[in-house]
């Protein structure tokens, strides 16, 4: 079994729903992340999903774009966040890393070299929302070599078939978006047909052998609870955000006690 | 030109978010069985002919012509489409489509306002509801074609994050589409993002191309011998090169935007030069202008609908292969060709045209007499009035503006009248 999986099932063994929480890199400058981070984990967070900026994050929703823009006015360089997080890993033997990013700083970094520094930093899972499994092979087979798990997602509207597909490819977690737009509160929200997030959950679990992460809009206690026992990470993007933009890193520490405590 | 895949070399793809698949399919599926159905293409003819004005006409500039005492210089009209620009030809296009997945919204992006305006306009006559996004700076720049397209109903967002330009926008239409893909279609005005836009719009955009193939046998009894379009995303381009393509005799030249140098930041030169780098954002693999860290930069045109980051794929792999030769126009010779025409042919090309004129005229001079060249003239240049006005100078223009800001009814006067 993956080494996420395998961390996964573990902490589930007393924790009833594992939390995965979500950092921009870089913003609003390098150290204030990583310190946010470290906080973050001493705090005893499941999971920490670094998103590492690109200057067109298509699926995300204004909070996270913003960021992205600040963080972005410094040069940030992937290999010093891959080493930066690799020592957070190691002083933080009870959380994991994975890294979230679009395709094209990873591309021009290099996907064979993304997937051997990763596992070189212990980060054991990576995101990349924009590329799809059919165009994946090489990273797929990167990710395979070095013992790491390429996330994928799958949502409300993706076919049968496909959520099948992708289900049972899915190694780590599988990451299910809970709803259609893009990440946290968004001007475009409203607009689509919303599925009954059980049914949706239910039919995933019917295919998927790994364990499932559900993410996008969640903010509310009452959105974790629906999800006990229905997926094994609740992901509190935006909302986190949101939280340490209006009140630092004490606004976001007390979201994650109210959201998980 | 077809695909392998959604790819042309390699370049092409569809790299979106995962929500986004199936509405992505149902464009595919939808497309293919449009395009080999001919009610469709008889409607989309008549709607052509109808509504935007085609066929539009070859026009030789017999003054142009012997002002060079080289080529023999012709222009393919595509500025006399209704709302005066290319844009118009596809999207009637996947506004049938549209109507033909039964879906009732577009969401559109913008630079110039000029598929905005068509967008706006097409969507006003097949009853759909129409959002189009616009970078705030390009609000700025094009504020007429702004204001036709909210009289046109159209709801046009500011887009404020990044560089504010069509960039940004096109960040933003994706970004609705994402929650909105059950009833919304992004209706994208150039032949970039995800399969099967590339391929999509330059099928519909081939108008251009076939008519010439006509044209110039009946009026000079051969194809030409070099065709020049401009390119921004590259639509324009692979409407008049792609039905050409197998023609080996005819040579093709695509002018980018130069600019005010070829430091990063001050031009949109993606393919020429070697100033693009492969990437992979906004749905596609193309040459996009970044840094070496992949993070897509700022581009900058005196012409708004050339100032984007990436090219259409399908372009990117003709220049590759050296079918198409790629050059770029600075924007001082750009606004040079344009009151070149002007003075000499009584026509007014948009600024993104005057790109082709520009990278045609350092040509002609040198090509011989009896060589026939066709530029296209995207569109006409009534909505550059205040750019073109502040390039050449005029002296008279300000004046213009303040007197008529003075007669303007202000807000408070309105109230008192009412
Ligand atoms: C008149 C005109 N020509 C050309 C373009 C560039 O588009 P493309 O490169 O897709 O033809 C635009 C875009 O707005 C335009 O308005």
């Amino acid at each position: 079994m993956s080494q996420l999986a395998t961390f996964i099932e573990a902490k589930r063994q007393n924790k009833p729903i594992l939390s995965m929480t979500h950092v921009v890199y870089g913003y609003p400058s390098v150290e204030e992340s990583l310190s946010w981070m470290e906080k973050l984990m001493e705090e005893g967070v499941d999971f920490i999903e670094v998103q590492f900026p690109f200057s067109d994050p298509v699926a995300d929703g204004p909070s996270i774009v913003a960021a992205c823009h600040k963080a972005l006015e410094q040069k940030l360089d992937v290999d010093t966040c891959l080493s930066q997080l690799g020592k957070l890993a190691k002083r933080f033997p009870d959380s994991r890393i994975v890294l979230m990013s679009y395709l094209n700083p990873m591309y021009r970094f290099g996907l064979d070299k993304l997937a051997q520094r990763a596992a070189e930093e212990n980060i054991l899972g990576l995101i990349l929302p924009d590329l799809p499994i059919e165009q994946a092979a090489t990273y797929q087979s990167a990710c395979k070599t070095n013992n790491i798990d390429p996330v994928w997602l799958v949502t409300p509207v993706t076919p049968p078939d496909r959520l099948a597909m992708l289900a049972s490819q899915a190694s780590g977690f599988l990451y299910c978006v809970a709803r259609s737009g893009v990440t946290g509160h968004s001007s475009h929200e409203g607009k689509a047909k919303q599925t009954s997030l059980d049914d949706y959950l239910a039919q995933i679990k019917q295919h998927a052998s790994a364990p499932m992460g559900v993410g996008f809009g969640i903010r509310e206690r009452a959105q974790i609870e629906q999800l006990t026992g229905k997926a094994d990470i609740a992901i509190i993007g935006s909302a986190l955000l949101d939280a340490y933009n209006q009140g630092g890193q004490k606004a976001g520490i007390k979201l994650i006690k109210d959201l998980f405590h | 030109m077809q695909s392998e895949n959604g790819f042309y070399g390699q370049y092409g793809g569809s790299y979106i978010p995962e929500i986004l698949y199936s509405s992505q399919q149902q464009i595919l599926h939808a497309f293919e069985e449009a395009k080999n159905d001919p009610e469709f293409l008889a409607e989309l003819n008549k709607q052509w002919q109808q509504f935007s004005g085609r066929p539009t006409p070859l026009t030789f500039c017999a003054n142009l012509t012997e002002h060079f005492g080289g080529a023999q210089i012709y222009l393919k009209r595509e500025d006399l489409n209704h709302s005066g620009a290319h844009k118009m030809n596809n999207v009637i296009g996947q506004g049938l489509l549209v109507k033909r997945m039964g879906k009732k919204r577009v969401i559109a992006e913008t630079g110039a306002g000029q598929h905005g305006i068509a967008t706006a306009l097409v969507a006003a006559r097949l009853g759909l509801e129409c959002t189009i996004y616009m970078g705030a700076k390009d609000i700025e720049r094009q504020y007429p074609n702004v204001f036709w397209m909210k009289q046109l109903g159209a709801t046009v967002v500011p887009v404020t994050t990044g560089a504010q330009t069509l960039r940004d926008a096109l960040d933003e239409a994706l970004r609705d589409w994402s929650s909105s893909h059950e009833e919304s279609h992004y209706l994208i005005g150039t032949s970039c993002g995800c399969a099967p836009f590339p391929e999509m719009v330059a099928f519909f955009q081939s108008v251009i191309g076939n008519e010439v193939r006509e044209q110039s046998v009946a009026q000079f009894g051969q194809f030409p011998d070099r065709l020049y379009a401009c390119v921004g995303g590259g639509s324009n381009a692979c409407g008049l090169f792609l039905p050409f393509l197998d023609d080996k005799e005819v040579e093709m030249v695509g002018v980018e935007a130069g600019g005010k140098g070829l430091e990063l930041g001050e031009h949109s030169i993606r393919l020429s030069h070697n100033l693009g780098q492969p990437g992979i954002a906004q749905g596609f693999a193309t040459m996009f202008l970044q840094d070496n860290a992949g993070q897509l930069q700022e581009t900058h045109s005196i012409a708004a609908g050339l100032d984007y980051v990436g090219v259409s794929p399908i372009i990117a792999h003709l220049a590759e292969t050296g079918r198409i030769k790629m050059t770029y126009a600075m924007d001082d010779d750009v606004v040079a060709a344009c009151t070149l025409l002007l003075k000499k042919e009584g026509i007014i090309p948009a600024l993104e045209s005057s790109h082709a004129l520009a990278g045609a005229f350092k040509d002609a001079p040198n090509l011989p007499k009896d060589a026939k060249i066709v530029i296209n003239l995207s569109g006409r240049g009534d909505k550059d009035i205040f750019n073109v006005a502040k390039a050449v100078e005029d002296e008279t223009f300000p004046q213009f503006l303040t007197d008529y800001l003075a007669s303007y009814p202000t807000t408070q006067n309105k109230g008192d009248k009412a």
